[in-house]
């Protein structure tokens, strides 16, 4: 999973727009490792993402988007983020009861047809996770 | 071609879509595009002028191109549907959501013309999109590829989302292959039943509710049979004193192609009695709007499974 969360445009390559604007020496770089992302960009683009304080940690996204992408059987360069709605994916009905037990079996938790309703997007799914397993 | 033309002036060349005349009471039509059929670009961008711009943008907010084509390939389909049971063109129909997000459709008033009290509902698979339409009462369809596969287990599914009764039908099927049409189908029926109610998912709860079949004979209630017999009503129970609960409620199930199962819920029409009159009277149209349409009811496009007269 690409470290850039919350991105609008998934980039296979590692060589972005913005790798290039700000550091014009790295742009002759072959495709670089993520190591190499990581510590070149502080996570700025990381930051633009989060939302106020009390959203889910990214990697409980991440985990979503995997479960998400595996359900609706979305293509590897398919984008698929935080704020990525489930209708817009493509879920209708039996996808989203089915992300829903996704979910409950891999971070162990149990969601009331009730939450199972109000989620919209991949975010919310998270935030209710986390809710969730804070419970336990 | 069954088309029915009732002293309507035909439609004139910008509107090339042919007119039905209404469904009667116990009639229910069903229109559906097979989305692969259609490529043409120009003919996409003309399904594209007919759509508001809420509508236009609610389909490029979708992921992808073929998520987006089918948003507009159903919005299309209602409009153009609607249209031709109508004076209306398919470009002006407005639309407004009931207090529980069901979409209506806004009839503009107009003193030469009683609009009719039409009533649709849209369901749609990644190979197909549905628009039925009823006069008078409410509709609510859906549709499944037959081999759907889920990723959970038929009966943790079962378990999960469904009423006791239902749960312990699946169970005693022992043919796997057999067990998941069957979940396909109920959920068919469960789907339709809650979009005819159309209060949305959320507000009627799958496992609030049951559906069975009646064997028509001996009125007797039977768990074991499956649903491939017309000897069989299909009904809905509830499980508690939900208010929701409509006990006047119509049911068919038929494959539609040999790819897909399709399932209707509508009210029954109380004036008449009598068997032959619970059954539903399906009239169904393949369609490429403006380019072509093909009656398929009576063709084996359409097998009944249950509830078709």
């Amino acid at each position: 999973m690409t470290s850039i969360v919350g991105a609008t445009i998934s980039v296979p390559s590692s060589r972005s727009l913005c790798f290039n604007q700000a550091t014009p020496r790295i742009s002759g770089l072959k495709p670089v490792s993520v190591s190499i992302q990581k510590k070149s960009f502080p996570s700025l683009k990381f930051r633009r993402s989060f939302r106020v304080s009390c959203s889910a940690k990214p990697e409980t996204v991440d985990k979503v988007c995997e479960i998400v992408r595996k359900q609706l059987a979305l293509p590897a360069d398919s984008a698929v983020t935080g704020e990525s709605k489930f209708v817009s994916l493509g879920a209708d009905s039996l996808d989203t009861v089915e992300i829903v037990m996704g979910l409950e079996e891999a971070f162990g938790i149990s969601v009331e047809e009730e939450s199972a309703q109000t989620i919209a997007t991949v975010q919310d799914a998270a935030d209710l996770i986390e809710k969730l397993v804070e419970k336990k | 071609m069954q088309m029915h033309c009732f002293g309507r002036k035909l439609c004139c060349s910008s509107y090339p879509l042919v007119p039905v005349s209404l469904p009667s009471r116990r009639e229910t039509h069903f229109w559906y595009i097979v989305p692969d059929e259609i490529k043409d670009e120009s003919l996409l961008n003309r399904y594209l002028g007919l759509l508001s711009s809420g509508e236009k943008e609610s389909v490029f907010r979708m992921n992808g191109d073929k998520l987006r084509k089918r948003a507009l390939l159903a919005r299309a389909l209602v409009r153009t549907t609607l249209a031709r049971y109508t004076q209306v063109s398919p470009r002006s129909l407005k639309f407004k959501k009931n207090l529980f997000g069901k979409p209506e459709v806004e009839w503009q008033p107009d003193e030469k013309w009683d609009p009719p009290s039409l009533h649709f509902n849209i369901s749609h698979t990644s190979s197909l999109i549905a628009c039925g339409v009823a006069a008078d009462m409410p509709i609510g369809i859906d549709v499944e590829e037959k081999h759907r596969k889920t990723r959970n287990n038929i009966s943790a599914l079962a378990r999960r989302y469904f009423s006791t009764h239902e749960v312990e039908y699946l169970d005693n099927i022992p043919d796997s292959e057999m067990q998941q049409q069957e979940f396909i189908k109920l959920w068919t029926l469960k789907e339709a039943y809650v979009k005819a109610l159309g209060r949305g998912f959320s507000a009627s709860p799958f496992n609030t509710f049951t559906i069975r079949f009646k064997d028509i004979c001996q009125s007797s209630l039977q768990v074991s049979k499956n649903f491939s017999s017309e000897a069989y009503e299909i009904v809905v129970e509830a499980l508690n004193d939900s208010e929701h609960l409509a006990t006047n409620c119509q049911f068919a199930i038929f494959e539609l192609g040999n790819l897909h199962f399709a399932a209707i819920c509508t009210q029954k029409d109380n004036i008449t009695q009598g068997e032959e009159e619970n059954m539903l009277k399906l009239k169904a149209w393949k369609t490429i709007p403006f380019v072509e349409d093909e009656c398929v009811s009576e063709t084996d496009t359409i097998i009944p499974i249950s509830g078709l007269a």
